[in-house]
């Protein structure tokens, strides 16, 4: 069974150093996944060779069963948004959007009413005749959307598209694209750097590190049940503790900071196997004295990081740091340098392997 | 102090710009040699020019030439500019050197080449051969004009092209060569200027057949002083000056003319009752 579009172990090497090593993935129709990964993790270069702008040394790319690898770009019927958007300067926005149908040789004035049609849609109705540099970040950005949209591609790409924008305009346009496509039902990938983003706008995520896929899960997935401990620290806050298996019966490990720690019920703990403990800072409270019916530690506060609504306290226990997310109402209770109390329910404690 | 500085910049204008005006008045002087002042005025010297075809055929030849030069310069000028700006290849920063070569040599030991080498090739006085060395003198100040503006070039435009579905070719003539037509034109304007203005070389293998203007207002000057010469040289100063006033001036027409387009519309909306 192969998806819409499918990745069959893709390499990339470039003379003696391996940008992506036996990537494979399937994506289903009209899906949203996002490329999730630090600076050469070799989650662009992916987009690239989907793309065609990059060729990939070995493997195969489908698209609804077909090979592409052999296609030049220009033939592949793929929209790509790019990081700095690359609207063409000499054109106008509607002319911009009419180009891939200019391309495809469709005729002008039925080109450039569904090019209008195609602005209304990203919410530029009175714009078309505007040039890209008369426009904002935001707006640029929504017509080189309407551009990559208009031809109904069989995949839309989207390379880091919201970078250059301040926070507030790009939560509303992770919401924009979104919407929009929801709307059009468009297969999307979506390559950022910015977890949030990931969180937010995805149907899944591909966590990529190191030219590898570290783990393909939706959200909640990768929040809650990373399979690596790169995935665990990447993604959200967490504590991560080295930790040695004593007993998979009674889910305990030996840690040199936490000492015994029980784990939630997993299928990955082997005795005297090497793991890392992960426990979210929003799972632990913080109490002065211990809570009965829970794993307690004392911990030595060290910084209060306070956002308004919430805080996070950072501190030290047995030489590990810890850090804590707690209510901004009860962050007045303590200061830097208090020793306090902190704990946790065994089911918060996520075992992964290695 | 501020005075003092404001004294000296009025002195270095007017002694910079003091030689260009002063050709002005002289070319419609009466007196039988350049002099300045002139004694008196007239436009004979302007009807001397218009009507005596030992002007007017070095300023016919000037233009075939200087047009001949920014055609062969621009077909060899744009793609070795891609290839050394885009291009990596065995040999390019030889490459680089040898096309700014003319930069460096001084046009007196250029012209004693061409005047030996054309004249083997038996090209000496002709306009095919002045071209041909003019290009060489072009080719330089073309190349380093349209690289600057290719190596500005925002590359993912052409990336985004050919994401749309545009072949490379289509790529070239809708996205490259629109946005590169500024830079294109004034480098071809660069070497047009270059010829038309080039007198060293011209002088050595221009001969009487072909012979540019700057030559032919050299050997007058040096034969007889005609004031034909001012005559010429205040043409040229005309021209140059609305070259570079022309731009600007239309682009504010033009936006003047899309404000009295759009003006109608907006007056019918607020006349709404």
């Amino acid at each position: 069974m192969t998806s819409y579009l499918q990745l069959n172990g893709i390499s990339k090497i470039y003379g003696d150093f391996t940008a992506l090593s036996k990537v494979d993935l399937g994506v289903e129709k009209g899906e949203f996944v996002t490329f999730l990964g630090p600076s050469g993790s070799g989650k662009t270069t992916t987009l690239m060779i989907i793309a065609g702008f990059e060729k990939a040394t070995t493997g195969d790319v489908l698209v609804d069963g077909q090979s592409i690898a052999a296609m030049a770009p220009h033939e592949r019927n793929i929209g790509i948004v790019f990081q700095n958007y690359g609207l063409f300067p000499h054109k106008t926005a509607r002319e911009n959007v009419y180009f891939p149908l200019q391309m495809r040789d469709q005729a002008k004035v039925q080109g450039l009413r569904k090019a209008s049609e195609m602005l209304d849609l990203v919410g530029l109705k009175d714009l078309g005749d505007r040039y890209p540099k008369e426009m904002s970040g935001g707006q640029q950005q929504r017509v080189a959307l309407a551009r990559a949209l208009v031809f109904e591609p069989s995949l839309l790409l989207l390379d880091e598209p919201l970078g250059a924008l301040d926070k507030n305009l790009r939560e509303q346009m992770q919401i924009e694209i979104k919407r929009i496509q929801r709307t059009l039902g468009v297969t999307t990938i979506f390559v950022t750097h910015d977890q949030t983003e990931a969180m937010s706008m995805s149907d899944r995520i591909v966590v990529f590190e190191a030219g590898r896929i570290q783990q393909v899960a939706t959200p909640l997935d990768i929040y809650h049940r990373p399979e690596a401990r790169f995935v665990a620290g990447f993604i959200g806050e967490s504590n991560l503790i080295d930790a040695v298996v004593l007993d998979p019966a009674t889910r305990t490990a030996a840690s040199t900071a936490l000492g015994v720690v029980e784990f939630a019920p997993t299928e990955k703990a082997i005795q005297g196997k090497p793991v890392t403990l992960m426990i979210r800072p929003e799972h632990i409270r913080l109490s002065r004295k211990p809570i009965d019916g829970r794993r307690n530690a004392r911990m030595k506060v060290e910084t209060i990081v306070n956002y308004g609504d919430n805080a996070l306290v950072i501190g030290n226990v047995g030489g590990q740091s810890m850090r804590v997310r707690v209510l901004g109402a009860d962050v007045v209770i303590i200061k830097e340098g208090d020793e306090c109390s902190i704990s946790w329910l065994p089911e918060s404690v996520y075992l992964i392997a290695g | 102090m501020n005075r003092l500085l404001i004294t000296l910049g009025i002195i270095a204008v007017v002694f910079v710009v003091a030689p260009l005006v002063i050709v002005v008045p002289m070319s419609f002087s009466n007196a039988r040699s350049l002099q300045f002042p002139p004694p008196g005025y007239w436009l004979g010297y302007y009807q001397a020019y218009f009507t005596d075809m030992g002007w007017l055929r070095p300023t016919f030849n000037s233009i075939i030439i200087a047009a001949g030069t920014t055609v062969l310069t621009m077909i060899l000028v744009v793609p070795a500019t891609f290839a050394l700006v885009r291009h990596r290849f065995a040999g390019k920063s030889f490459a680089d050197v040898m096309l700014l070569m003319p930069l460096a040599v001084p046009h007196i030991v250029m012209a004693i080449g061409y005047y030996s080498y054309l004249g083997k090739l038996g090209l000496v006085q002709t306009h095919l051969g002045v071209i041909l060395a003019h290009t060489c003198l072009s080719v330089p100040i073309a190349f380093l004009v349209l690289s600057a503006n290719l190596k500005g070039f925002d590359r993912t435009l052409e990336r985004a092209a050919i994401s749309l579905g545009a072949s490379p070719v289509r790529t070239f003539i809708h996205v490259t060569l629109p946005i590169l037509k500024p830079g294109l034109i004034i480098s071809a304007l660069f070497a047009f200027i270059q010829s038309f203005d080039e007198t060293v070389v011209a002088i050595f293998i221009s001969g009487r057949d072909a012979a540019t203007l700057p030559r032919k207002m050299f050997d007058s000057i040096r034969q007889e002083a005609d004031p034909v010469i001012a005559v010429v040289s205040t043409l040229l100063f005309v021209l140059v000056l609305i070259g570079i006033v022309a731009p600007p001036l239309w682009k504010a027409i033009r936006v003047r003319m899309a404000a009295i387009k759009t003006a109608p519309a907006l007056s019918t909306i607020e006349n709404r009752p």
